[in-house]
């Protein structure tokens, strides 16, 4: 960062011992206040979520006993229904099985899956890797994906800023169910080089679910990083750098393509949401194990438990990548970090 | 019924997969995903250096040896089973699964006749109140136990356990009071009153004879790995994605209609869940699975045209798909109205359009291959000028401003609920709506998801409803006819009854119903489902659709893919690869 003129953070180093002491004191103060002010208003928002999703639920047309039944359209008689409901215990207050719901939530407890028979944290637990790399892999892919289009399209003048441009719009536009078919019907049925599904072992299995979540996301990030990759390429500290004889391309791999990472870094927060609702569509296109298709098979026969459990554990993640993805926009952005 | 084409050719595209072991299949698979350059080459190179073989594949056919061993893939579309005990709730995807691991007492063939099967003979008391089973005294379960007449006690135990939550299994079992050991190998069932749909629904994989140790160790685990005698056992379930089945390697209690003895030829079978349509076809046209069901029209008129692949699409037993007319409030509380709407409404032109020809029509409220169905083709045909007759004879005679008829300042409309659950599609609807509107009537479709369709159609809150029950047996008609079945417990609870006709003709249904599923006498059990579903022609409670179906497609060197009677679900016993 030695040739960056905007780097503001040089005034630390000229600046004198003690200063810097009580500076740090104040800044560690300012850290640990936000972050207290984090936890709690993580606290706030999972008991706002678990409780909008839980009468959500309860409210919807549907009867959960059909789903401890074995779903929507099962043939069980009224008797055998009565009896289910008071095995557990769903014939009592609406507000009494929110309080006991709400009590077990705090200790962590997740209560049972109605159709599954199983504990829902382990239902979770079972199914969140599966969704995890899927989505990590996605964000990184369309990382890279972004941040090339966006080098080349900024730089390769006129013709290139159409072309990335139409690129970007219309990946961002692809609804997954359509371009997961799409990528089915090239890859896999014609030149048949990978798999249409997604359960097979090995890497080859993830590589269409990966770019179909991939693909819509860097049209977005392309955007975004494109402008302020083409604001940075034209701003005062670009034009001392060529002055100096920095080349074009030194220049933009060395400063502009920070200053195009930081959207994009700010924006991974909301990708990362984005990208779990995608793996709903994406994991029940390639029939590939994971939280959305959970989601949806719950949502769907009203399994109450593991709904909520969804839902509690997909805001928990969107808070955690939120808080890092500002900590890595402090990271790339120095004014960030004095400020 | 069954239109499989068998059509031999070899696959140049597709190296043969070598059959056996796990790590040959993935070699195999590994082998077709070759980059595109590698894999024309060597379609080429097999293509020249194996220019007769396909001629000599193609003269062997079918008359070639079964070839034991490899694995077949099955992708199916139906939803994941909560459980792969099929006495735990009871539905379709367990019957389809189960099919491959557990077996009844009795055999139904294709004619509604019930036969011995893991039962060896049976006797009914004189007052028909006591049925003596004796079991066949070779069979033991995959996990060693053997079958007895207390393996016949445990199971009816088991059904009737509320903490087990049967909801079809509870269901066959209803009138057995009590079963008692009468020797090591015959078990005498006790009833609260004459059921003469039992040993049908004995005859039912929803009602299968598990291996007592394995129930004894609860519907929790029991629901992980069920052990009945079938020619498969449950190796393992990953969820969401797959369940192993691995060959019963002392199997020797095929059905009467299987095709050979002794165990079966595959070693292991992969049952995927793939519930999307389009990517399902598509993994059966690339080779990654040999079986799919659920195959959707569409697809299997490409199928018919691939020749790698063939297709097999058979009927369930039950009541058809069918869409049944609420009685209980305006318009379709008139006889006259729900028979005009019958009459308007084209199903024949729907299926050819809509279902591309690959669905026959249904004209009996009984499927086609349930016993005593009664086709009524003149009851359900189209007559648009007999449904404005009925319609002016109603009083619906006036005319509102979009066409429709009015009475007394209301429109002639009602509402249908669709899910895609009932494999009716709206685009069928639209037809229908479009067809009612020329006759006046409004038609309302409110698309739904599968728990509010239901929530919907426990409060009464629609004109109509698809629906359909599967069932082997003519009783089907006394839980879904019979009036008694109209009430729920609880306000908007379940009711299986769902046209909802009270009065004098709803208890001439009844009484029909109630004699047949009591008689004695099969010849004049026919006569009174005969005449019960003549009445419930009369008075046009639902409109049949077509039967419900199995829908395969499979790779064409798949061998010996066969539909089980009575519930027509598929069965890998038979089933080889040919592939060598």
């Amino acid at each position: 960062m030695s040739l960056d003129t905007d780097n503001r953070t040089t005034s630390h180093s000229i600046a004198a011992p003690a200063t810097r002491d009580t500076e740090a004191r104040a800044r560690l103060k300012t850290v640990l206040r936000l972050t207290g002010f984090r936890i709690l208003g993580a606290a706030g928002v999972l008991w706002a979520v678990a409780t909008l999703a839980f009468f959500a639920m309860r409210l919807v047309p549907g009867d959960p006993v059909d789903a401890l039944l074995g779903g929507p359209g099962n043939n069980a008689t009224e008797e055998v229904r009565q009896a289910t409901r008071e095995l557990n215990g769903l014939d009592r207050p609406l507000l009494v099985q929110y309080g006991s719901y709400l009590g077990k939530l705090v200790t962590g407890d997740l209560g049972d899956s109605y159709q599954l028979r199983e504990p829902v944290a382990q239902v979770l637990g079972e199914q969140l890797g599966n969704t995890l790399v899927l989505a990590v892999l996605a964000l990184a892919t369309a990382w890279v994906l972004a941040l090339a289009l966006a080098l080349w399209s900024a730089r390769g003048g006129k013709v290139a800023t159409l072309v990335g441009n139409l690129l970007e719009v219309v990946s961002a536009a692809v609804p997954h169910f359509w371009l997961g078919s799409l990528l089915i019907l090239v890859f896999s049925v014609s030149l048949q080089w990978l798999p249409a599904t997604s359960g097979a072992p090995g890497i080859e299995g993830l590589i269409l679910p990966v770019l179909t979540l991939a693909i819509p996301l860097a049209g977005f990030l392309g955007q975004v990083m494109r402008e302020s990759m083409l604001t940075a390429m034209n701003s005062p500290f670009a034009i001392s750098s060529r002055a100096r004889g920095e080349s074009e391309a030194s220049l933009s791999l060395r400063h502009a393509l920070r200053h195009a990472a930081l959207p994009g870094i700010g924006l991974s927060g909301w990708a990362m949401g984005s990208l779990i609702s995608g793996a709903v569509v994406v994991e029940t296109v390639f029939a590939r194990p994971g939280i959305g298709r959970t989601l949806l098979q719950s949502v769907l026969v009203r399994d109450v438990p593991v709904v909520l459990g969804v839902v509690v554990l997909v805001a928990a993640i969107y808070i955690i990548v939120t808080l890092l993805s500002d900590l890595a926009e402090r990271w790339a952005d120095p004014r960030l970090r004095a400020a | 019924m069954k239109n499989r084409q068998p059509a031999y050719q070899a696959e140049p595209a597709n190296a043969p997969r070598s059959a056996g072991s796990p790590l040959a299949t993935t070699a195999g698979t590994l082998r077709k995903r070759l980059p595109l350059t590698v894999a024309a080459v060597g379609a080429l190179l097999v293509l020249t250096a194996c220019g007769g073989a396909v001629h000599a594949d193609s003269a062997q056919g079918p008359s070639r040896a079964p070839v034991s061993g490899g694995t077949l893939v099955y992708a199916t579309g139906d939803t994941e089973p909560a459980c792969l005990d099929p006495i735990v709730s009871g539905n379709v995807p367990q019957a389809l699964v189960s099919t491959q691991y557990l077996e009844p007492l009795f055999f139904q063939d294709e004619n509604g006749e019930v036969g011995p099967w893991l039962a060896k003979s049976w006797k009914w008391s004189k007052d028909r109140l006591a049925l003596d089973i004796t079991v066949r005294q070779d069979v033991h379960f995959t996990d060693g136990q053997q079958l007895n007449a207390e393996t016949i006690i445990r199971n009816v135990a088991y059904i009737k356990d509320p903490k087990t939550l049967s909801s079809t299994g509870i269901l066959a079992v209803e009138k057995v009071a009590s079963v008692e050991k009468i020797s090591e190998f015959t078990a005498r069932l006790h009833l609260s009153e004459p059921d003469n749909a039992l040993l049908e629904h004995f005859a039912q994989v929803w009602v299968p004879i598990q291996s007592q140790k394995a129930l004894a160790r609860g519907a929790e685990a029991n629901c992980l790995s069920p052990v009945g005698t079938g020619p498969f056992k449950v190796e393992s379930w990953s969820k969401q994605q797959e369940v192993v089945l691995t060959r019963n390697d002392d199997y020797h209690t095929p059905a009467p209609t299987a095709g050979h003895s002794g165990p079966a030829y595959m070693e292991k079978i992969i049952w995927r869940f793939l519930p999307d349509h389009a990517a399902r076809f598509a993994a059966l046209q690339s080779g990654e699975v040999d079986v799919i069901d659920v195959l959707q029209p569409q697809n299997a008129v490409a199928a018919k045209a691939d020749p790698a692949l063939d297709t097999l699409i058979g009927s369930r037993p039950g009541h058809v798909v069918n869409l049944t007319l609420n009685t209980t409030e305006d318009p379709f509380n008139d006889v006259r109205v729900r028979e005009a709407f019958v009459r308007s409404v084209d199903v024949d032109a729907a299926l050819k359009s809509i279902f591309m020809s690959t669905v026959p029509r249904s004209n009996s409220v009984l499927s086609s291959i349930t016993k005593f169905n009664r086709q009524n083709p003149d009851a359900y045909s189209t007559d648009v000028d007999k449904a404005n007759r009925l319609l002016d004879e109603a009083g619906w005679t006036a005319r509102d401003s979009e066409g429709y008829r009015t009475k007394d300042g209301q429109r002639l409309s009602t509402t249908a609920i669709q899910t895609e659950a009932v494999l009716v599609p709206v685009s069928v609807f639209e037809q229908f709506q479009h067809s009612a509107k020329a006759v006046g009537f409004e038609l309302v479709i409110n698309q739904e998801e599968p728990a509010s369709f239901n929530a919907k159609r426990y409060a009464w809150d629609y004109g109509i409803s698809p629906l359909y029950y599967t069932k082997n047996s003519p009783s089907v008609l006394n839980i879904v006819y019979d009036s008694a079945h109209i009430p729920s417990v609880i306000k908007g609870g379940y009711h299986a009854n769902n046209n909802g006709l009270t009065g004098p003709a709803a208890d001439a249904i009844d009484q029909a119903l109630r004699l047949a599923a009591t008689t004695g006498s099969e010849k004049e059990r026919g006569e009174l489902y005969a005449k019960a579903q003549q009445l419930i022609d009369k008075q046009y409670l639902s409109l049949p659709i077509f039967d419900q179906q199995t829908r395969l497609g499979f790779r064409s060197d798949v061998e010996g893919v066969r539909l089980l009677s009575p519930l027509g679900m598929p069965t890998f016993y038979d089933t080889w690869l040919d592939r060598s």
